[in-house]
């Protein structure tokens, strides 16, 4: 156990570095990105451009550049090149949009998807199963910002019934704070659920065909309580599995395109625009932050699967 | 994100690779049985002719263009009118508001802002797209299954070496990778060796798609390829005399070709799907080509006047997506009834 | 990052473009509404921002984001008259007691403080504050410093390290005297005194960016409440009204909140519900929403010339466009009425390029050189005669709407006309540096330029061909013209006030240019007007450098 989380630990510590090496590189290769002469802005002469060069240290050899970017991450004085402003910060005033649209939507996805897969494994080959399947790819096969601008434009613009996006604080006014996450959260959930049906649906019939299962029902175990405690219980692990890696790619800025269209102005939005801005530091930040979860994330996972089921052997 | 193999990472199913082994009736070849059970399967022989017929479509947009809508992809028509039912009208008006479909050969699903025809737009876009998909699955496959094979087979250094580096595009935030890297060298362009690409070359977008899918493949085939190298027919091959070159082509990826049949629809479908995301945030097919995606990424803008900008490719694109989407679920139904190979948790990185 | 840079009027310029005979920029009833109106004090409004300012620090804003709010804010020694139209272009005093004196050799510019002034914290203000804001200004890089480092005697050797302080400028705590002399003549200098970063703050704030926490100002309104990128608030400041500064006025509305959305398509829709107050004039307004926004809101919206020039330069240095006919062939063929609907109605077309509102602008009644209609059929015969058919050309374009569609339109034109052109969209961030860097060299594609102030000196600071440098430069079609130089060599230095003696060598010179055909002049941008209908519309100014005034804004 503790070998496996300290060889868990030195792998995330150098996933995080290489990503922050590569995002940092990414950047670098761009011509006429030197943020210098953005910065000085279109009047400026070639002077103010070195001037800004220097005191920003955009002259000194890429490696140096890159450790002076780090130290200034981890000591949480990074400053953007925008606006010039914490970077940390900023992180923090769009965390709670993240979080609210990750927790929101998380679960909506787990109960719709455990309980689709169930149902189409359960009528497996009839009706229900094949309309919830073609459900499930049309889910799978959208675009998540083509279904956010259809239903914002039928529901938010048409018929008045939802807020054309924003986020209102849920610590400001809660009924609004929910008024405006419905929306996003069913959009960014339907692609989920068409995934998680899929996946459990497969892996109930995989699981009612194992012996033991066959065992239970021949020692005359109810169908209902065969389903419930055996099958049921056992495809949900790679569900669950499932599930905490997206929460986390979730609330690592990976829902970046259902923050942008419903403008929540959450982690990943702001990654997304300081991208377009050619703005390194918080792109850097927020990239490490979402691998930072992921890593995590399943880590943990690992270790209470481990916990729960003692075939599985922790390397 | 990054789920794709999670079941495999978790733990619990991770002997699962090492069944997949060969498991056939004696007499009938996999494939063939395959292709038995998929011909059975009209659903996906339905939305597989689906999408071949949306491929015809888009290869003939060059008749379309010069036969039926006389105008190319990227020719302006702002100032121009066009009759529609003997009454003239403005392609675009004064206002920029862009014509809507009028079912005749010029202009039949409407014009775009720069008073272009759409349907001919939606054609050549469709070209462009597929050609990002293909040319993206094409990369992502070959590199996916080197990665994986020669991972999977060699073990120890090498496969720690290649394992951190699918580790690293994984952790990374698959749009936000696409997007850094779709902003950068769509800027920069891409020299690699002697192949020099100019930052609008439609083989950017492929090949950033192409490599930020590599371990979504590349970790399932590994997991294979682990258990298919204890096999005793690999042993065979090594007594035999075999070198490790000659093992891996002759003995190995024979037997994961079927994983690999079963996720080049998948990838395709994604690949689209990255595209269009890609696009949408400005970082996919550069202008003035189109693609689905910036079609739909452009006409967004403008639902409220002019809903067949989006409309229009955003249909064309689902419904392209859910012909590969089928068939190859039927595809992965036929070559593998038990479906070892979970790979829903795939379809999920292109859009979120 | 939106570059919209903002200015200034000098004296006069009203009087002179009327005299000019150009056509009317915008309304010209000088609502100079201290108080005069007789709408409802106080209350709050909102005001939806599409694009954030880029910094909420007066020394460092340099867009109409944060020009809005800090010329309120942040009133400095001179200011403009809150009018719409030319008016709105007049240079009054602001913190000083009047217009400066200027010396005979135009060096020398000599200006008090007024007596009694706080800063809205209640600290008093001095005179040693001004030299101190400039020093600001300069180190913490200020975009548009160049202003100050190139003509204030001593300013670049402080910008270079090489002084502690400015020694151009001597300033006086106890009589309020300052003394301003410049290394050369430049007429404009009293507009540079009117840049909002020239706006007053305290001695010994710091020297960074402020943007979370602004200094204190002297004007009608503080900042009370800020959250970058999320919105601020402003609140009336209560001192202001007792200076008694003569045409500045002091407000009606109590608070006025602004919100940051980034997207427009909602926040045109809040203000078409009125859900919110001011759509914010620097933002687009959503071609979509057009239709309805005229059929229902129509006495509440309105599109307003604001001085500027949307063109596309050609490079008079590099194949094809170093040929005279090639060039001409573009101006020939341009169909300004597309681009008009391109722009979904928000640009005025025009060929010149000092625009409406400028002194110079030649105006609608001289014609043309190369027409208004557009004929491709000679254009292309033009091209053919040029031998410069088949060129190939990279056409560089913005990725932001509607820029994007101007170049996807220009492309497709050249193509037309026999060249072999390809498009290069770049990114917004990354356009001006890399189409002003030398290693690009572009041959030709999109630009603007917006005033800085009302002086056709700053539009032909983009024709000098002393301002061609490696990076940054601003004369994208690397114009080097002996006769243009000569003109500006003579006309640069005029004084702001004298701006109306040389209004017709302007005007010229200016022709002159059209004639040459070194860009391709079409259209001057024209922005929404755009409340809900709970606010007065009439009764609020809209200035032609620093856009809605919001001490103007009074509820119905």
């Amino acid at each position: 156990m503790t070998r496996f989380v300290v060889r868990r630990l030195i792998s995330m510590v150098l996933v995080l570095f290489a990503i922050s090496v590569l995002t940092f590189l990414i950047f670098q290769v761009i011509p006429n990105g030197d943020p210098a002469q953005r910065m000085a802005g279109r009047l400026s002469t070639p002077e103010t451009v070195a001037a800004i060069r220097r005191t920003w240290g955009f002259d000194q050899p890429i490696w140096q550049q890159y450790l002076t970017t780090m130290k200034k991450i981890f000591s949480g004085e990074v400053i953007s090149y925008t606006q010039q402003v914490n970077v940390l910060d900023q992180i923090k005033q769009d965390l709670p949009a993240t979080l609210s649209l990750a927790i929101g939507a998380g679960i909506i996805w787990l109960v719709l998807g455990v309980l689709f897969g169930l149902l189409s494994a359960i009528r497996a080959g009839r009706f229900t199963d094949r309309a919830l399947t073609v459900l499930a790819l049309v889910g799978v096969s959208t675009p998540v910002f083509l279904l956010g601008a259809v239903a914002l434009y039928f529901l938010a613009f048409r018929v008045q019934l939802f807020p054309n996006g924003g986020y209102v604080p849920l610590t400001s006014d809660p009924p609004q704070w929910l008024y405006h996450m419905i929306l996003p959260w069913l959009v960014l959930s339907v692609l989920f659920i068409g995934i998680y049906s899929r996946v459990l649906r497969s892996n109930l019939l995989d699981t009612m065909n194992e012996d033991y299962v066959r065992t239970a029902r021949a020692k005359g175990i109810s169908e209902r309580r065969v389903l419930l405690r055996h099958v049921l219980r056992n495809s949900l692990i790679p569900i669950v599995s499932l599930w905490s890696l997206d929460f986390a790619a979730v609330i690592g800025g990976g829902a970046i395109l259902t923050e942008s269209v419903f403008n929540l102005h959450g982690v990943g939005q702001y990654a997304a625009e300081s991208i377009a801005q050619l703005d390194v530091p918080p792109v850097m930040v927020v990239v490490m932050f979402g691998a930072f979860f992921v890593v995590v994330l399943s880590a943990v996972t690992d270790v209470i699967f481990a916990l729960l089921d003692p075939r599985i052997r922790l390397t | 994100m990054a789920t794709v193999d999670s079941t495999v990472r978790a733990g619990a199913p991770a002997a699962r690779g090492a069944d997949a082994g060969p498991a056939q009736p004696a007499g009938i070849g996999p494939y063939r049985l395959a292709l038995r059970r998929l011909r059975r399967n009209k659903v996906a022989l339905a939305f597989g002719a689906l999408f071949l017929l949306i491929v015809v479509l888009c290869l003939c947009a060059p008749l379309y263009a010069a036969h039926v809508a006389h105008t190319g992809p990227n020719d302006n028509h702002v100032t121009e009118t066009v009759k529609v039912g003997g009454v003239a009208k403005d392609v675009v008006s004064p206002t920029g508001q862009p014509i809507g479909p009028t079912w005749h050969g010029r202009f039949l699903l409407g014009a775009d802002q720069n008073g272009r025809d759409i349907a001919v737009r939606l054609l050549y876009g469709g070209r462009n797209s597929l050609e990002v998909g293909g040319i993206a699955t094409l990369v992502t496959m070959t590199l996916a299954t080197i990665v994986g094979i020669v991972a999977g087979f060699f073990r120890g250094f090498v496969d720690g070496v290649l394992a951190r580096m699918l580790d690293l595009i994984w952790a990374y935030p698959v749009v936000l990778l696409g997007i850094a890297l779709g902003t950068s060298l769509a800027l920069g362009g891409i020299t690699i060796g002697p192949i020099a690409l100019h930052g609008n070359s439609l083989l950017v977008p492929a090949f950033i798609i192409g490599v930020v899918y590599i371990p979504y493949v590349a970790k399932p085939i590994r997991g294979q390829v682990l258990g298919l190298r204890e096999q005793e027919f690999v042993d065979a091959a090594r007594v035999g005399g075999a070198g490790p070159l000659r093992i891996m082509w002759s003995e190995i990826l024979p037997n994961v070709s079927s994983t690999l049949v079963v996720f080049v629809p998948l990838m395709i479908a994604n690949a689209i799907l990255l595209e269009a995301a890609l696009s949408y945030l400005g970082a996919g097919v550069q202008p003035p080509n189109p693609s689905w995606g910036t079609m739909i990424s452009d006409g967004i803008r403008l639902i409220p006047s002019a809903m067949h900008l989006t409309f229009v490719p955003g249909a064309m694109l689902v419904l392209a997506v859910l012909g590969i989407n089928v068939f190859g679920d039927g595809v992965r139904d036929a070559l593998d009834p038990r479906a070892k190979v979970r790979l829903e948790e795939h379809a999920e990185e292109a859009s979120r | 990052m939106r570059v919209r840079t903002f200015g200034a009027t000098a004296v006069a310029v009203a009087l002179l473009t009327v005299a000019a005979g150009c056509g009317g920029g915008g309304s010209n009833n000088s609502t100079t509404s201290s108080g005069s109106s007789g709408g409802t004090a106080g209350g709050t409004a909102t005001v939806l921002m599409g694009t954030a300012p880029d910094y909420l620090d007066p020394q460092l804003g340099y867009t109409t984001q944060s020009a809005e709010p800090d010329w309120i804010i942040y009133t400095p020694l001179l200011t403009y008259r809150h009018a719409n139209g030319t008016s709105g272009g007049q240079l009054i005093p602001g913190l000083a007691t009047a217009l400066p004196t200027v010396s005979r050799d135009g060096l020398t510019y000599t200006l008090t403080l007024r007596r009694g002034l706080t800063y809205s914290n209640g600290t008093p203000v001095k005179a040693s504050d001004f030299p101190y804001t400039i020093m600001r200004a300069i180190r913490v890089n200020w975009g548009g410093k160049s202003f100050y480092t190139n003509y204030i005697a001593g300013a670049s050797a402080y910008d270079g390290g090489r002084a502690s302080s400015i020694s151009g400028i001597q300033a006086d705590d106890a009589t309020g005297r300052i003394t301003i002399r410049l290394t050369q003549p430049y007429g404009a200098f009293a507009n540079v005194l009117a840049f909002p970063s020239s706006g007053l703050v305290p001695r010994g704030t710091a020297m960074r960016n402020l943007s979370n926490t602004p200094p204190p100002g002297v004007g009608p309104y503080k900042y009370s409440s800020v959250s970058v990128n999320r919105g601020f608030t402003l609140t009336r400041n209560a001192s202001f009204a007792r200076f008694g500064i003569p045409n500045i006025p002091t407000g009606h509305l109590d608070t006025i909140r602004v919100t940051i959305v980034s997207n427009t398509q909602s926040e045109a829709q809040q203000v078409l519900n009125n859900q919110a107050d001011v759509f914010d004039a620097g933002d687009t307004l959503p071609p979509s929403l057009l239709p309805q926004i005229e059929s229902q809101a129509s006495s509440r919206f309105a599109r307003v010339p604001i001085p500027s020039t949307y063109y596309f330069f050609l490079n008079v240095t590099k194949p094809p466009f170093n040929n005279a006919k090639a060039r001409q062939a573009v101006n020939m063929a341009i169909d300004r009425e597309a681009m008009v609907r391109l722009a979904s109605g928000f640009l005025k077309p025009t060929c010149w390029f000092l625009p409406e509102g400028i002194v110079g602008h030649p105006g609608n009644s001289v014609r043309c050189p190369y027409g208004t209609t557009p004929d491709l059929a000679a254009a292309k015969r033009l091209v053919q005669q040029s031998g410069t058919a088949g060129t190939a050309v990279t056409v560089w374009g913005e990725q932001r709407s509607p820029r994007r569609e101007y170049v996807d339109y220009y492309t497709d034109l050249l193509n037309k006309l026999g060249f072999k052109a390809q498009e290069r969209i770049v990114s917004d961030t990354v356009y001006f540096p890399t189409i002003g860097n030398a290693k690009t060299d572009p041959q030709t594609g999109f630009a603007d330029w917006i005033q800085d102030f009302p002086n056709p000196s700053d539009f032909y600071l983009l024709m000098d061909g002393r301002s061609i440098q490696p990076t940054n430069n601003q004369n994208f079609s690397k114009v080097n013209d002996p006769h243009i130089q000569g003109e500006l060599n003579r006309l640069n230095p005029v004084p702001a006030t004298q701006l109306n003696s040389v209004a017709n060598d302007w005007s010229t010179l200016d022709q002159y240019t059209a004639s040459r055909a070194y860009v391709a002049v079409y259209g001057t941008e024209t922005m929404p007007k755009f409340f809900s209908n709970r606010l007065d519309f009439g009764a609020a100014v809209f200035h032609p450098t620093y856009l809605n005034d919001w001490t103007s804004l009074q509820l119905r």
